[in-house]
């Protein structure tokens, strides 16, 4: 039911029950009416009886004076007949008017008026008479107009009586019907009105459980989407904080209070800092507040790295974490929605595969080197003990200074050795020329085993920022992964060409490696970056490219691979940018991210 | 004392294989060196030669394929692998008669050559 429906019903409610009683008013009045007019009928049949009767005392009246002057001859007597003649015609007049419209009384009343004139007449007649005789003709005579006045007088009365006896009749019964009516409208009435409300009650009852049902229909329905949320946020493998946008925690999920240690209830309403307190890892500072950065940045973003969760018992959790503004329709910020998980054994592994990669860097150098330093060791002891044996001078300067050449170049390599480990804490300039070929003569040896011939082209001068023990491991395992692509008399092409700032990253240098090989199959290029992913089958640790990445990442780098359009060597490309500055820290994340 | 022997050294390292030259020579021994391995062969086939001191890691051929060809030459002429390198291939060290790393000192060196003529001329007592 709606609101019209509902007006109407209530307008219904108002006026049919108003209109119903003004109707029985109606009836009972036209019944009273009724009523009143039978028993106006009535006094009406009383007045005509009694003037009737007044009319016929007053004949007597006459008749009594007429009769005294008979006897007595005294005019006194006369009084009464003359005095009653006026009254007499007056009352003639007013019954004539009284029964006008009942033609029998009229008559009778005619007849009356009649008798009584022959009477009069009579009566007028002896008056005068001097001195009449009374003799018994005359008085019977008297006696027989009189009598018939009388009878008429009698007649009209009985008339009348019996007009009286119907009109009580009538009025009785109208006073029964009145009754009837009174009792009868007055049950239908109320009957009816009973129904009527009845039925409109119910109406309005149904049409109000109906909206009651609606309403609970659709509150269970609110509660069970509700309920829905709640458990998928609730179940959620990461942890959930919802916070309001005075930074006000409104819901966790049991993750969230695991790893805070804050369960829901206490931590409702609580200030997010105070439950949710992170800070970075190695400086130990507070991070940012994340309600406070969302609404600076006013977007997603993901937390700092090296951000650590610091629980309610004090354990601390390393974690890795986004916030999401939480926005009403007018894109208002009205609260944010963080997830983050504890990733302190992912780091730790990774940690692990970093560490264990940059050992098998140096585990697949460590033939060359220990052929490097042997040769030059070999040397030496030779020379030993030819000075020992040598007695011309001339020769013993010439062993020394051969001695000196091979120390020098065992020190050199034993340097180069060491720079693939001692890392400085903070970016450094990096000559990517030297550290090229410093690599390059790490590798040599093996390159030549295998055969592999390698140009550069390294002309022009490209310096930039960053960890060069780092570099030297990307460049490392990018050159042997191009010579084991090429294989036996293979090419190696490395070329380095300097950047301008673009749009989207600022100056810096490219450096291209590319090689003669079979190039990248089809079904590796996704997975080329990904950690455990190697072609080499045992060869390989399948972490070279993922280490490689993570440390290209930390410089504000990037690391290419795709298949070569060279002409002259059509196998893969590798193309590493690196920025001439670069914002990475000694502790910057050097985990790749892949994509 | 007979005829000085003949050893042929093979190095890719000009510097060690000179000073290699000159230990050997100091022990009376007559001294043919090559860079390579081809270089090696031509004077394996055109020279008298007693004993052959071989590297192992070269540019273009490796010792064992050098060790290899002068099987296939002159198969009586004993070789000693003298090689920096830590993992030599199997295969090679059942080619040659001996090996002996390198940096363990010229006396070594030198015993191990005198061994290897000695039993290269007593065929009964060769180790092959």
């Amino acid at each position: 039911m709606n609101l019209n429906e509902f007006r109407r019903v209530l307008k219904q409610a108002f006026f049919v029950p108003l209109l119903a009683l003004l109707a029985l008013a109606g009836v009972l009045l036209w019944q009273v009416t009724d009523a009143q007019m039978a028993q106006r009928w009535l006094e009406h049949s009383d007045r005509v009886s009694t003037h009737v009767a007044e009319l016929e005392r007053l004949i007597l009246d006459q008749e009594t004076g007429l009769r005294g002057y008979e006897l007595t001859r005294d005019p006194i007597m006369l009084a009464p007949f003359k005095d009653s003649a006026g009254p007499i015609d007056a009352h003639f007049d007013l019954i004539r008017r009284l029964v006008s419209d009942n033609p029998e009384q009229i008559a009778n009343l005619v007849r009356i008026h009649d008798r009584y004139l022959v009477w009069l007449g009579f009566a007028n007649n002896l008056l005068s008479t001097p001195n009449p005789a009374s003799d018994n003709v005359q008085n019977h005579r008297a006696k027989d107009l009189m009598d018939a006045v009388r009878e008429a007088t009698r007649t009209m009365s009985q008339v009348e009586d019996k007009i009286r006896r119907d009109r009580m009749a009538h009025a009785i019964l109208l006073e029964r019907r009145e009754l009837m009516v009174i009792i009868v409208g007055a049950l239908l009435v109320g009957i009816g009105l009973s129904i009527f409300s009845l039925t409109r009650l119910r109406q309005v009852s149904r049409a109000y459980q109906g909206s009651l049902d609606d309403l609970q229909e659709r509150s269970n329905e609110l509660f069970e989407s509700r309920e829905w949320l709640h458990t998928a946020l609730r179940s959620i493998g990461d942890a959930v904080i919802i916070c309001d946008a005075a930074s006000s925690v409104q819901f966790m999920n049991p993750i969230a209070e695991e790893l805070t240690g804050w369960p829901l209830d206490q931590a409702a309403t609580r200030p997010l800092q105070q439950v949710f307190h992170i800070v970075h890892e190695r400086t130990r500072k507070d991070a940012e507040n994340p309600v406070e950065k969302v609404r600076r940045l006013n977007k997603v973003i993901g937390l700092a790295n090296h951000t650590a969760l610091i629980a309610r018992n004090g354990t601390e959790y390393v974690i890795d974490d986004s916030a999401a503004p939480i926005r009403d329709k007018n894109s208002n910020l009205i609260g944010i929605v963080l997830v983050f998980r504890d990733v302190t054994d992912q780091k730790r592994t990774e940690a692990a595969l970093i560490a264990s990669e940059k050992l098998a860097v140096a585990g697949r150098l460590a033939a060359s080197i220990a052929h490097e330093i042997h040769n030059p060791l070999d040397s030496v002891t030779n020379l030993h003990y030819l000075l020992a044996n040598e007695t011309d001078p001339q020769k013993r300067a010439e062993y020394l200074n051969m001695a000196q050449q091979e120390l020098k170049r065992t020190m050199q390599i034993s340097r180069t050795l060491l720079n693939l480990y001692r890392e400085p804490n903070a970016p450094v300039n990096v000559d990517l020329k030297e550290l090229l070929e410093g690599v390059l003569l790490l590798l040599q040896r093996r390159l030549d085993t295998q055969g592999v011939t390698v140009q550069h082209n390294f002309d022009g001068n490209f310096v930039i920022e960053g960890f060069p023990a780092e570099l030297r491991q990307v460049f490392t395992n990018l050159i042997i992964n191009a010579a084991d692509a090429t294989g036996v008399d293979g090419t190696i092409l490395i070329r380095m060409s300097g950047v301008p700032a673009e749009e989207f990253h600022g100056s810096g240098v490219i450096v291209e490696i590319l090689d003669s090989g079979p190039g990248i199959p089809d079904h590796a290029e996704q997975k080329l970056f990904q950690p455990f992913f190697t072609t080499k089958g045992d060869q390989g640790t399948g972490l070279g490219l993922w280490v490689s990445m993570g440390i290209v990442q930390k410089h504000g780098g990037t690391i290419r691979l795709k298949n070569s359009d060279d002409s002259d060597l059509h196998g893969a490309c590798v193309r590493v940018y690196l920025p001439a500055r670069t914002l990475a820290t000694s502790s910057s994340r050097a985990t790749a991210h892949v994509g | 004392m007979m005829r000085s022997h003949t050893i042929l050294c093979v190095d890719d390292e000009a510097l060690g294989l000179q000073i290699r030259k000159a230990i050997l020579e100091m022990a009376g021994y007559q001294v043919l060196t090559a860079l390579d391995g081809n270089t090696a062969l031509g004077l394996f086939e055109g020279n008298p030669i007693d004993v052959v001191v071989l590297d192992y890691l070269m540019p273009e051929m490796d010792g064992g394929q050098v060790a290899a060809a002068m099987r296939r030459l002159k198969p009586r002429v004993p070789i000693l692998l003298h090689s920096a390198c830590v993992d030599l291939p199997q295969e090679t060290i059942e080619i040659v008669d001996s090996s002996l790393p390198k940096g363990e000192g010229p006396e070594l060196l030198l015993n191990r050559l005198q061994g290897l003529i000695e039993a290269s001329q007593f065929p009964m007592g060769s180790n092959r």
